[in-house]
């Protein structure tokens, strides 16, 4: 893993708005920053990133699993009961899952450390699988990166594959996003070109514009009814709006599906740790109220006394709390020793239950703090995208960083 | 341990980002396409020279090769020569490349004779191919066979086309127009308020 300063493509910006990327720039900061690039070579992609990410959402499926079938667990994620038989039965059904982005801490020696799952409604979609992959076409015909290189991207076609996969022929799909954000709706544009290949309708509705039918079915804006329902909307919300109680009766078919509401909450951390302690791609995590007072001189709870002792050590030289429901680094405190706590300015989720994990310092290159997303799309990842950002909490104005592989 | 490196990368993307209007739209008309068909990657190449189309010399060479993976991935094998040529027309198939030496099985397929390019909006703007082969009547087709053409160099329209079947709901089918008694249900809900950003992450 490397960082190369490239030349940027002359007219990006121009050509960026005639696509439609309208949010390459952010509140007058740069999001898409291709002054330089982060090059890795093929066998640090398939061996330390690709397979790694395989694993652990084979992991993640079978920790869901496992919190479906403990009431314990699912009260400890703050999954209301009334709903607990639908994630369930979405389980046992094996309703197939669409895409995820896992968010990891990689300096290009370790292991790649999971830090957390966006399962259910991750974005930058649109940069990592289109952007991404313009850029890196357009550098290649430029002779600005060898003919040899490649990318690691395959996140389109995949999705393509995948919707194939898990809808009929012609099956018409409603997106549901809040079409006045650009970032949501972009993203949700890229999953629906990708359906419409697969030879699927895809019809937007603008999520606050669903309603509800005499037949307690969901219609769309339009009042035409949904029958299979993508939202980018996160399951945790979906479960306690108004519409909730109309979620099975409606007869609706939802993707991603329910049972990633165990899945794309931070409560499966502990758990993951749990089930597989010591995995190199973990991160040692518990819920924070049987450790709080552990990590000041106190006692943990009995039942993870042995395995908070064994990660002792490592909590003490770091650690980071988390509410199980947050977005973009948002409730996020950093404790490191000899340090005030870092926290992020954003706690607008900090009323929920927390989780503690260690601390993966992230690396530095030239003052900036990469994270890598590393795309899962049905069971497989088959792309990634990196963000940095001068803060050591990846927030929502962090930069998009192009990557490719050479080597 | 790879003796031939496995591209990581896909071979089209949506690029388009058309906005809300346009996805909207697009979904209730059967859009026709500009497509352009071409025997060889060089009768592209000079065809681009004009710079009037909507084509480039880089579009051909990637959407050649394209189609030309995609004729080995897709294209449908038989079991002899004459099957394939019954399918085909005679003179039109080869051996499979990709067959194990000496496996027998289904080892033979048409022949790439050209590919076909269009200008898909449909599918978030960008270029999209197709390899073409023969038919037994002298047509040339997509390896998928469900669209045929007289010729396998021309220009036209081509339907994106679609197919609808509606999934089996408890009441209504899917896109049926319905009497809505109530809207706003979804979006207000509160593990987080904070406005304007996104839903996301």
């Amino acid at each position: 893993m490397e960082k190369r300063i490239l030349p940027e493509r002359p007219g990006w910006r121009d050509e960026a708005a005639r696509l439609g990327f309208s949010f390459a720039d952010m509140d007058g900061q740069p999001y898409w920053d291709e002054t330089s690039a982060y090059c890795f070579t093929l066998s640090e992609i398939e061996d330390r990133i690709e397979a790694p990410s395989t694993e652990l959402h084979q992991m993640c499926r079978a920790a869901a699993e496992r919190i479906l079938g403990e009431e314990q667990l699912l009260r400890r994620l703050h999954v209301p009961a009334e709903h607990w038989d639908l994630l369930a039965e979405s389980w046992r059904q094996g309703e197939p899952e669409l895409y995820g982005r896992l968010d990891l801490a990689y300096d290009g020696q370790g292991p790649a450390l999971l830090l957390e799952y966006n399962a259910d409604t991750p974005t930058a979609l649109y940069e990592s699988a289109s952007y991404q992959w313009l850029w890196f076409e357009q550098q290649q015909a430029a002779g600005v990166l060898g003919a040899d290189c490649d990318q690691f991207n395959s996140i389109h076609e995949s999705l393509v594959a995948r919707w194939a996969e898990i809808c009929a022929p012609g099956e018409d799909v409603h997106f549901a996003a809040d079409s006045s954000n650009p970032e949501d709706y972009a993203t949700v544009e890229t999953l629906a070109w990708a359906a419409r290949e697969a030879g699927l309708g895809a019809h937007f509705t603008d999520l606050a514009q669903i309603g509800l039918t005499s037949d307690g079915q969901f219609a769309d804006g339009q009042s035409r009814v949904i029958g299979t329902l993508f939202k980018l909307y996160p399951w945790e919300d979906m479960l306690r709006d108004s519409y909730a109680e109309h979620l099975v009766g409606s007869g609706t078919r939802y993707i991603e599906p329910p049972w990633k509401a165990v899945v794309s909450n931070k409560g499966l951390l502990p758990v993951l740790w749990q089930m597989f302690p010591g995995h190199p791609n973990l991160l040692p995590a518990f819920f924070a109220e049987d450790v709080e007072q552990a990590l000041t001189g106190g006692q943990p709870a009995a039942h993870v006394a042995a395995a908070f002792d064994a990660a002792r050590d490592r909590l003490a030289r770091g650690h980071v709390t988390k509410p199980i429901y947050s977005r973009e680094g948002a409730g996020v405190t950093l404790h490191r020793p000899g340090q005030p706590p870092l926290c992020h300015a954003d706690d607008s989720y900090s009323h929920h239950p927390m989780i503690v994990q260690a601390l993966a310092p992230l690396p530095d290159f030239g003052g900036f703090h990469p994270v890598l997303g590393s795309w899962i799309v049905g069971q497989h990842c088959c792309g990634l995208g990196l963000r940095e950002d001068t803060s050591p909490i990846t927030h929502n104005l962090s930069r998009f960083k192009p990557h490719f592989i050479e080597g | 341990m790879t003796t031939t490196r496995h591209r990581k990368r896909s071979r089209h993307v949506a690029l388009v980002l058309a906005g809300t209007a346009t996805l909207a739209l697009a979904a209730c008309e059967d859009e026709r396409v500009d497509a352009r068909s071409f025997p060889d990657l060089e009768s592209c190449i000079a065809a681009s020279k004009d710079n009037s189309l909507w084509f480039t010399e880089q579009d051909c060479r990637q959407n050649f090769a394209a189609a030309q993976q995609e004729h080995l991935e897709t294209a449908p094998r038989y079991e002899s020569k004459e099957l394939c040529e019954q399918q085909h027309g005679v003179g039109n198939c080869g051996s499979d490349p990709a067959a194990q030496q000496g496996g027998g099985g289904f080892s033979f397929m048409p022949l790439l004779v050209g590919y076909m390019m269009g200008s898909m909006l449909s599918r978030g703007g960008g270029i999209f191919s197709q390899p073409m082969v023969r038919t037994a009547d002298g047509r040339f087709a997509t390896p998928k066979g469900d669209q045929s053409f007289a010729t396998n160099n021309g220009a036209g329209k081509v339907a994106s086309s679609t197919f609808n079947r509606a999934p089996a709901t408890i009441g209504k089918p899917p896109m049926t127009a319905a009497q809505v008694q109530s809207r706003g249900g979804f979006g207000a809900s509160a593990t987080s308020r904070n406005p304007g950003r996104s839903l996301g992450g």
